[in-house]
């Protein structure tokens, strides 16, 4: 089967201490995929491991049957909000753009087909009036917005999310799901770090539960129950019953 | 006492006088402050120096703590306007001051000895000729009383607020809600080495201030946790660095303040090596010894989590170790013969396959976590 | 207008005037990245760090030509730069205390290594204090060519990485996954920082480089939200705190050239931070002001015609003791009542009562509309 992800034995140790043990991830091409785990589980580990920004001791990254550094072009990341200072003097636009360096590669500067391409982006996330804004004048949700964009721009089949939901408005959160589903429809593979059980059921269609080792993952129907959840969060979900049973029906 | 037995005692205590708050600047993570205050005392010095006309004044104590009292205010009052970080208010804060008083100093003291050089880098060599006379009675270098006082002083505080110094240095928010003022304590803390700066100043100068104030504390933080332990090492590598320096400048006839701060790098450096638990070479060589056991585990937690899975056959082979694992050959080799001859896992031509005791152990290691 | 003439007929002030007007665009427009990496205090480390590098170069060529010298400094600030990055990775010694050790133990070898020639026959180290602190009036016309050449090669690096800098100081592990070699560029930087500190320790000397390379991004920043203006804007207030500084203190008795640029850099940044526009203090404050006004406008117009409804007409006079009892907005309500008065919305009957104009009754009402749903509270 073609994998649209396929990571294998993803371990990461810091200071002799594993952070992420023996991790499996094969996630089939056109699906919205959900990491789920307790705090210090390892999720925004595993994203930044994939994404080679975090030294494996060891594990290898497929996407689409080639080695992850020869597919970057394929690949986008939205990384969390909070990763950036957002009182550096750039616009809103400009951001959106930094997603099309890649292409540009060495030395060249983004010209008119990039500015229209940003723009094009910004459309789909419904912030074009606000290419000129100061990003330090961004509400949370709108923040979101932009690096959503930012990925957007990059036309990619791969996307990797950390949290893309923390914090935002509930007007966005609705948006950030119709665009992910969007994406979907168009066969791209959405892998999202998510912090709200809640919600996964609803905007998810597979789930990956994690802390440190891998407990489950596959479709939301098989592997999002009682079981999995404590196994995942230890003892204290009392909530786990309530999602399991919504889950249910 | 000869000079040299003077120059060294001196030395010993500018360096302790500067390792009890230097400990506390580097556990606060503010061990740039030293350099900062060090250099921004200098307008207070200046001015004290102008009002009294007399360089051994103890006003020049009370102009050099209110300047660095200054220095402090003035970073918090620009941090707080939202539109600078700490570290830029702090590099153009110290730099303004020190301009000013060096300013001052060239405008209107030109010819008095309140030398830039002195300032910045001091010269303990002289030290022994500048006699502290009172009432007739010569009793010792100027430097020697002067510094003796101030490091009293840094005791005096050090012991009668170390529970609210150990609080305040390691969780701030609780001494704030039992009431114990961090901020002010942060000022005083300030003040007190604005105080032990320009003591020092004469000494040896604003930078090996900065050298006595960080590098041995920093030594003693890569040695052990705990605080009283740590500030007790901290003088005790500063006196060694005191001495230490003073017999290799008088072996190279250096300047003996870069000397103390040459040492201060030298066991500084010494320590990041050698320290045990913390130091470089041993975490290598638990890294190696760990190296093995680590290997165990992850086989044995591999093997368990594909035990039984259809993928089984394929993902418990040797080769696939190598592979997926990303060992080479000889580790991998290394890791599967350690885990046979510890009875975790059997052999079976190139398929693995785990023991009962490797499961268990495989168990053990999931739930660590 | 003296001095500008001067600038021109005398061949020194020229050259320190140049020199020091070069220095301060390139500190000052690399001090823009390095405002926004944090890395202020780093520069303060590096300059003190270069020291020994300058003492060695001296002592294994007996040169004290700029470029050896230069090389030199920039080896050993490169250095400390590296340990420093190496020893907050690998320990538990935080970046700060790390900063704080290559700072003094660096300037400290530095010194043995100063005092060491001062010893050695023919050597005098005069060239090699202008490093210390900074003797931009010994600038001659070669330096000022060293000066040149190095620093249009960095701000030719500069443009030509500029979208690559841009990235790693924003987002470094977006970069990341977009290919490019984030440590690399981080090094690269770096080591162009180091540079613009090496040759700037000239002008101002080791204490107060920080200074040179912060102080006008800083005071930019708060001029304009773009990264190039900003740059650009480093740059000016860098030249002119050097020139303005190098000027000065030629034509002023006993005042030092190193702290004179400092000052006025420093003056720049405390006037930039009052008077820029949106960011501006001077400007908050205004901002606030007109804020806390229009509320207190708002406010009193409501009263009025709250206190009018329980009358028989809208424009039914309330005194302004009244007023006062009932705003919660804190002054006195006869500030805004003339400002009302201005503005159309309510009339002075008499010296102590008013009364709401038509346009105040409209104006009320639709405060009230947007504000309350259209019902008054009672």
């Amino acid at each position: 089967m073609d994998y649209a992800i396929d990571v294998r034995d993803m371990t990461v140790a810091y200071r002799e201490k594993p952070v992420l043990w023996d991790i499996d991830l094969q996630v089939p091409t056109g699906v919205l995929l959900a990491i789920v785990g307790p705090n210090g589980a390892g999720k925004t580990t595993l994203i930044k491991s994939i994404l080679g920004l975090v030294k494996s001791a060891a594990g290898s990254v497929l996407i689409h049957g080639r080695p992850y550094s020869e597919q970057r072009s394929n690949v986008a990341y939205v990384p969390q909000r909070g990763s950036v200072d957002w009182d550096f003097p750039t616009n809103v636009l400009d951001v959106v753009t930094m997603g099309l360096y890649g292409k540009l590669g060495w030395f060249k500067r983004p010209g008119k087909t990039e500015r229209v391409e940003a723009l094009r982006a910004l459309a789909q996330v419904g912030m074009e009036e606000f290419a000129d804004r100061q990003i330090s004048q961004l509400s949370g949700g709108q923040q979101q917005r932009v690096f959503l964009a930012r990925a957007l721009v990059q036309d990619a089949r791969v996307y990797f999310m950390d949290e893309p939901f923390q914090g935002v408005d509930a007007t966005t959160e609705r948006a950030i799901v119709d665009l992910l589903q969007s994406l979907r429809e168009r066969g791209r593979t959405v892998v999202v770090v998510h912090h709200d059980l809640q919600t996964v059921p609803e905007y998810f269609d597979r789930v990956m539960l994690l802390n440190v080792r891998k407990i489950a993952s596959g479709p939301v129907r098989d592997v999002f129950n009682e079981e999995n959840l404590r196994a995942t969060y230890g003892g204290r979900v009392a909530f786990v019953s309530a999602l399991a049973s919504k889950d249910d029906s | 006492m000869s000079p040299s037995t003077e120059i060294q005692l001196i030395a010993v205590v500018v360096a302790v006088a500067c390792a009890l708050p230097g400990a506390f600047l580097v556990l606060q993570r503010m061990a740039m402050m030293s350099d900062a205050i060090s250099h921004a005392i200098l307008p207070g010095i200046v001015l004290a120096f102008f009002i009294t006309e007399d360089l051994g004044s103890p006003l020049m104590i009370v102009g050099a703590a209110a300047s660095g009292v200054l220095t402090v205010a003035l970073v918090e009052m620009l941090r707080k306007t939202g539109l600078l970080r700490e570290d830029a208010a702090i590099g153009i804060v110290f730099p303004a001051l020190f301009s000013i008083g060096v300013v001052l100093i060239a405008r209107y003291a030109g010819d008095i000895h309140l030398d830039i050089d002195a300032v910045l880098l001091g010269e303990l060599a002289f030290a022994p000729f500048d006699r502290f006379i009172l009432a007739g009675v010569d009793i010792g270098p100027r430097s020697l009383v002067i510094m003796s006082a101030v490091l009293v002083v840094d005791l005096v505080f050090i012991s009668v607020f170390f529970k609210e110094l150990k609080l305040t240095t390691f969780d701030a928010a609780l001494a704030g809600s039992l009431g114990f003022a961090p901020v002010l304590l942060h000022y005083v803390l300030m003040g007190l080495v604005s105080v032990t700066a320009v003591g020092a100043f004469d000494a040896v100068g604003s930078i090996l201030v900065v050298a006595l104030m960080v590098a041995p504390p920093a030594s003693a933080y890569m040695l052990t946790d705990r605080l009283k332990p740590m500030i007790i090492i901290s003088c005790g590598i500063g006196a060694t660095c005191a001495v230490g320096g003073y017999w290799m400048a008088r072996y190279f006839d250096v300047s003996i303040a870069g000397a103390m701060a040459t040492v201060a790098g030298i066991v500084f450096v010494l320590v990041v090596f050698l320290a045990p638990d913390r130091g470089l070479l041993s975490v290598a060589r638990r890294r190696v010894s760990q190296k093995l056991l680590f290997g165990r585990k992850m086989l044995v937690i591999h093997l368990y989590n594909h035990e039984g899975l259809p993928e089984a056959k394929d993902e418990c082979r040797v080769e696939h170790l190598e592979d997926h694992l990303r060992w080479d050959h000889q580790f991998a080799n290394r890791a599967v013969k350690s885990c046979i001859s510890n009875s975790l896992v059997n052999r079976d031509g190139s398929l693995l396959s785990l023991t009962e005791d490797g499961r268990i152990l495989a168990r053990q290691a999931l739930v660590e976590f | 207008m003296e001095w500008f003439t001067d600038i021109y007929l005398d061949y020194t002030l020229r050259t320190v005037a140049l020199g020091s007007a070069l220095l301060g665009i390139t500190a000052g427009s690399l001090g823009g990245f390095a405002l926004l990496r944090r890395q202020s205090l780093l520069g303060d480390a590096i300059s003190h760090a270069a020291l020994p590098g300058i003492a060695i170069a001296f002592l294994l060529t007996g040169s004290k030509a700029p470029l050896v010298l230069i090389l030199g400094a920039a080896l050993a600030g490169w250095l400390g730069a590296a340990l420093i990055a190496s020893v907050t990775l690998r320990t538990r010694i935080k970046y700060d205390s790390a900063l704080g050790i290559m700072l003094s133990v660096f300037f400290g070898f530095g010194l043995v290594l100063l005092t060491y020639i001062q010893k050695m026959p023919d050597a005098n180290q005069a060239g090699l204090d202008s490093y210390l602190f900074g003797q931009a009036a010994a600038l001659v016309q070669r330096d000022v060519m060293v000066i040149l050449g190095i620093g249009s090669a960095i701000m030719v690096m500069m443009v030509l990485f500029w979208k690559e800098f841009k990235l790693i100081s924003f987002d470094a592990d977006f970069g990341a996954t977009l290919g490019f070699p984030i440590h690399g560029l981080d090094r690269f930087l770096t080591g162009l920082f180091v540079i613009a500190i090496v040759i700037g320790l000239q002008t101002v000397g080791v204490v107060l480089m920080s200074a040179m390379i912060i102080a006008p991004a800083a005071a930019a920043r708060q001029w304009t939200d773009r990264l190039g203006r900003m740059i650009v804007l480093a740059a000016i207030f860098g030249a002119v705190s050097g020139v303005g500084g190098a000027i000065t203190s030629g034509r002023v008795a006993n005042l030092p050239t190193g702290p004179t640029i400092v000052l006025i850099v420093s003056a720049i940044v405390v006037i930039s931070l009052l008077f820029a526009p949106n960011r501006g203090l001077v400007f908050r404050r205004v901002r606030e002001w007109k804020a806390g006004k229009n509320l207190r406008v708002d406010a009193v117009l409501v009263d009025l015609y709250t206190l009018a409804s329980q009358h028989s007409s809208k424009d039914y006079p309330h005194s302004q003791r009244v007023l006062d009892v009932m705003s919660t907005i804190s002054g006195p309500a006869k500030r805004t009542l003339h400002l009302l008065e201005t503005l159309g919305l309510a009339r002075q009957i008499d010296a102590q009562n008013w009364s709401l104009t038509g346009k105040g009754v409209e104006r009320a009402q639709s405060v009230i509309d947007s504000q309350y749903g259209g019902k008054l509270s009672q």
